[in-house]
């Protein structure tokens, strides 16, 4: 009988202190580099720092890239973070990833979205050479968090470095687990409009006039009519031919919600990276590259994708 | 109708932003190109397809597509476009004139240095 060894590795490394972190951080670094691996670290700046010291001239041999800017989005974090370093080095066997999605400061409403994240990198990288660490602050993550990196982790290594099998690893449960409906707009709700086909223009310039009166302005105006040009459009072409789109401010944000009658069947919808050649599937992936916080529910009765931009 | 035009969704002028969706196409002197305006959408894709066609299918090296009146290109729109300038015979391209920016941000995102398509800085 033969086994088959998923090649895909994908632990979660628990440390309490800065001690901890580098000696869990720089030797997966460093054994990585040893054996000529590419190797990319994606963690909160400060960490960055740490990591970059830590490492001192082995550092240039790393690509270092702040989470919280490149990661800002958790749907962003595995096609225009993770896949696209692993994809940029095909036939180099090996690829070596730190990926830190999870911080002290990550709000409640980013929350489920960075948790399915880390649940979905594991469809993402199956069957592919590459191992991605993914290190929890068990000092200053709450316990619900710490609870669900057992889930969307196979292994889980200690501050110690002992590495132990998650016995309640489902990925897939949690994904379904945060497939909720999202909390109610706090009020003042300052755009709801009905489209289809024909009013699609229609839908985007009244968010877009009310995105620049609320003080949206320049290029991220721009992304603006461009994330909304695609939700709806995948309202039109995929959601049962017509949505309703909605837009409000919550937290010093624009907040945009598009609902349709579609259902989201695909969990790594949006989160593949897009080959020069391939035609389709933009649609998401650019709401997700362009946008600070993605939010989706979906189900039986339809699709809402929660759309939010810093103000 | 002897206008060169070709309209979609049979659209008057576009005036409030309230109005159908249109994409008007129309011939630059001396057969340089198509001066476009309009929006490529979801509605007006198939004008867009129309007109990045008879790019391709030119008797020009530079091919001219004059964008300045377009407000906007969604995903697919820049999609078409890149997938019309990889159809050209090596050393032919489209010169976007004005193109909007959300075209440019995506042609960015996408396919950055695309050899078919030539961006002059206005």
């Amino acid at each position: 009988m033969s086994t088959v060894t998923e090649p895909f590795v994908h632990p979660a490394l628990f440390y309490a202190d800065t001690d901890e972190y580098l000696a869990g951080c720089v030797s997966f670094v460093r054994e990585g580099l040893e054996r000529g691996e590419p190797v990319a670290v994606a963690v909160p700046s400060y960490n960055l720092r740490l990591i970059e010291a830590g490492l001192g001239e082995d550092a240039r041999r790393v690509r270092l890239l702040d989470m919280q800017e490149a990661g800002r989005n958790p749907g962003r974090i595995i096609p225009g973070v993770l896949r696209a370093f692993a994809d940029a080095h095909p036939g180099a066997g090996r690829v070596r990833l730190i990926g830190e999605p999870i911080w002290a400061g990550r709000s409640e409403t980013e929350y489920p979205a960075c948790a399915q994240h880390e649940a979905l990198i594991n469809h993402a990288f199956t069957g592919r050479e590459v191992s991605i660490l993914c290190p929890y602050d068990t000092t200053r993550l709450d316990e619900r968090t710490l609870a669900d990196a057992y889930v969307t982790h196979p292994v889980v290594i200690d501050g110690t470095g002992r590495r132990s099998d998650s016995p309640v690893y489902d990925p897939d449960g949690l994904v379904a687990r945060y497939n909720q409906p999202l909390p109610a707009a706090p009020g003042g709700i300052r755009l709801t409009y009905d489209y289809d086909a024909e009013t699609l223009p229609t839908a985007r310039h009244r968010s877009v006039a009310e995105a620049a009166q609320l003080g949206l302005a320049g290029e991220r105006l721009d992304d603006f009519a461009l994330i909304v040009a695609e939700l709806t459009t995948n309202s039109v072409v995929h959601g049962g031919g017509s949505g309703t789109v909605l837009l409000w401010t919550e937290d010093g944000r624009l907040v945009c919600e598009v609902r349709d009658a579609g259902r989201l069947t695909d969990p790594l919808a949006g989160r593949r990276p897009a080959r020069r050649d391939q035609i389709g599937g933009r649609g998401l992936l650019t709401v997700n590259l362009l946008a600070d916080l993605v939010r989706v529910h979906t189900g039986g009765y339809g699709t809402a994708i929660r759309v939010y931009l810093a103000l | 109708m002897q206008s060169p035009e070709r309209t979609a969704a049979g659209a008057a002028a576009p005036v409030a932003t309230e109005a159908a969706p249109y994409l008007v196409v129309r011939p630059l002197p001396g057969g340089r190109g198509v001066r476009i305006a309009g929006e490529v959408v979801l509605t007006t894709r198939t004008v867009w397809a129309d007109a990045l066609a008879g790019a391709v299918g030119a008797d020009r090296c530079a091919y001219v597509l004059e964008l300045s009146e377009v407000s906007f290109v969604d995903v697919a729109g820049a999609e078409a476009l890149a997938v019309a300038a990889g159809r050209l015979e090596s050393g032919r391209r489209m010169v976007l004139h004005n193109p909007p920016r959300t075209l440019s941000r995506v042609l960015e995102m996408y396919w950055p240095g695309l050899p078919g398509i030539e961006v002059p800085t206005p």
